[in-house]
């Protein structure tokens, strides 16, 4: 309730400034974009991205509004509200700064922004901006997309191409609710750097970022102790996530080409000296445009791994220690994963601003078959 | 049962493939008569996706758009930017959801184009070949 309130003063802020503001600046832009989707798994006992065998409309519904003004002299703001139905439609801001065109090469970000850590992080929620409902999420996992600080943006024609630069420097404290636990981390001197070219039909993009990671899960932390009695400091530490760097690699390949796309992504998280797991994942689209469709189909894997930090301590020493062992080999085993999916979808324009969208996922599990599930999903996508 | 909704499926997407062209216009570029800029096509494609923001000789440049939904302007997305309206509509959403630009301002006829073009050293436009009058210089027909 309180944070309805804040926004609506929010919004007739904005929007009484904007009156007021029009009469000296001419510009000030609301746009908007809205995907509806529905879903549900095809048999009764799977689970999937949130869906189960009931129709759901919220998982990945959401409603976006931006307003954005130009100020002149290279200055601009732009705040961007978004309502997801998976958190309630609790509107949240997901971009709020002011930019500065220091000149038409060179622009600087202050304030809460997108990450550029994906091909599609810029326009994630915007699913009218490509062909699937929502981009792989083997691939788009993260636990955050957006974070709070400074971003330079460098644009330059290199040759014929078209190049982006993007350093990011700042931190993300937003809670999230993890394994059980709503906690608030403290993600802080997230830095990194994408760079992305453009020619015609090709378009090659790379990116690396590190942070200093803390995520202060209580259910680590007898664990941890119980290490640091025992006299052993590294795996205490290693056992939470406390002030731990965390490194992403992304590689991003996009083609369209005669009406042929081929779009493909591949990620590495390193989490060392952290109880979660290294992740490598990857994916490759291949779409046919014919007229007002997309025709495409999405092969993707996801790896997780865990080098067992336990392995200098061995068994037979003491009871006490061979539990402690056992329980953490535990804890490190649950990080692995290995699975596949395939995506299959159609995207139909069937209006100037909207589009119709059908996909069929089917996903498996190598080390649990248990939780191989198939989701079908529709979405109506819009902007405005 | 199953070839019955088969050949309905099918039926939609040859409906949606076969649609016969219609009658193609002439696109021309027009720019103020004092505007001297020579373009090549890929520079013209790069302005009105607001790649490029000026002219090859350094002096600000200002595209203006037609109408969403208006055949010329479908005509010169296929030819000039070689992508199609809801293409164009899904690039400029990227740009404008990222925060990184707005879809070129929009005048609602060839006339009000022609005029705007005529009084701003600036602007750039396009327009149906048959439309244009003394009061602008065409660079470029498609």
């Amino acid at each position: 309730m309180k944070g309805t309130s804040r926004v609506f003063t929010l919004s007739s802020c904005l929007l009484l400034s904007s009156s007021l503001i029009n009469n000296a600046y001419a510009d000030i832009n609301f746009n908007g974009f809205a995907s509806i989707v529905a879903g549900q798994t095809i048999s009764s006992s799977d689970s999937l991205y949130g869906y189960d065998n009931n129709i759901d409309f919220k998982n990945d519904s959401l409603f976006a509004l931006q307003a954005s003004s130009d100020l002149e002299n290279g200055l601009g703001v732009t705040a961007q509200i978004i309502a997801r139905g998976s958190n309630d439609w609790d509107p949240k801001f997901e971009w709020a700064y002011v930019s500065y065109d220091a000149n038409v090469h060179l622009r600087f970000l202050v304030g809460r922004q997108r990450a550029p850590f994906y091909m599609y992080s810029d326009f994630l929620d915007v699913s009218y901006a490509y062909p699937w409902i929502t981009p792989p999420k083997g691939v788009y996992d993260l636990l955050f997309d957006s974070f709070d600080g400074l971003g330079v943006i460098y644009t330059h024609q290199l040759g014929e191409f078209d190049t982006t630069s993007h350093f990011i420097y700042g931190k993300n404290n937003t809670e999230v609710t993890a394994l059980g636990e709503t906690i608030k981390p403290d993600f802080k001197d997230l830095v990194g750097l994408s760079f992305s070219a453009n020619r015609e039909w090709l378009t090659l993009r790379a990116a690396y970022f590190q942070a200093d990671m803390s995520m202060p899960f209580q259910f680590l932390q007898p664990l941890s102790e119980a290490w640091l009695q025992a006299g052993f400091n590294d795996i205490s530490n290693d056992v939470v996530m406390k002030n731990d760097k965390g490194t992403f690699v992304e590689l991003g390949l996009q083609i369209d080409y005669n009406n042929y796309i081929v779009n493909a992504e591949y990620t590495k998280l390193t989490l060392d000296h952290m109880p979660f797991g290294d992740n490598k994942s990857y994916y490759v689209m291949v779409g046919k445009r014919v007229d007002n469709l997309v025709f495409h189909i999405t092969y993707g894997k996801d790896d997780d791994s865990k080098v067992d930090y336990t392995q200098s301590v061995p068994f037979g020493i003491a009871p006490s220690l061979d539990f402690l062992k056992a329980t953490t080999q535990g804890v490190l085993a649950s990080q692995k994963a290995d699975e596949k999916y395939v995506t299959v979808g159609v995207r139909w324009d069937f209006h100037d601003s909207a589009a119709l969208k059908f996909e069929y996922t089917d996903f498996s599990d190598s080390l649990n078959t248990n939780n191989d599930a198939s989701l079908a999903r529709v979405a109506l996508v819009t902007v405005f | 049962m199953f070839n019955k909704h088969c050949l309905v499926f099918l039926g939609i997407i040859l409906a949606n493939v076969i649609s016969l062209p219609t009658a193609k216009a002439e696109v021309a570029i027009v720019v103020n008569s004092a505007n001297s800029s020579v373009l090549s096509d890929s520079d013209l494609a790069r302005l009105f996706l607001g790649k490029l923001k000026s002219f090859p000789d350094g002096d600000k440049a200002e595209p203006i758009n037609q109408k969403f939904g208006n055949d010329i302007r479908k005509e010169f997305e296929q030819k000039v930017l070689g992508k199609s309206a809801s293409q164009v509509k899904a690039y400029w959403s990227k740009q404008v959801f990222s925060g990184k630009g707005q879809p070129p301002h929009e005048e609602a006829s060839d006339k009000d184009i022609l005029n705007k073009v005529a009084n701003d050293k600036t602007a750039i436009g396009y327009v149906d070949s048959t439309s244009v009058d003394g009061s602008v210089k065409v660079v470029k027909k498609f």
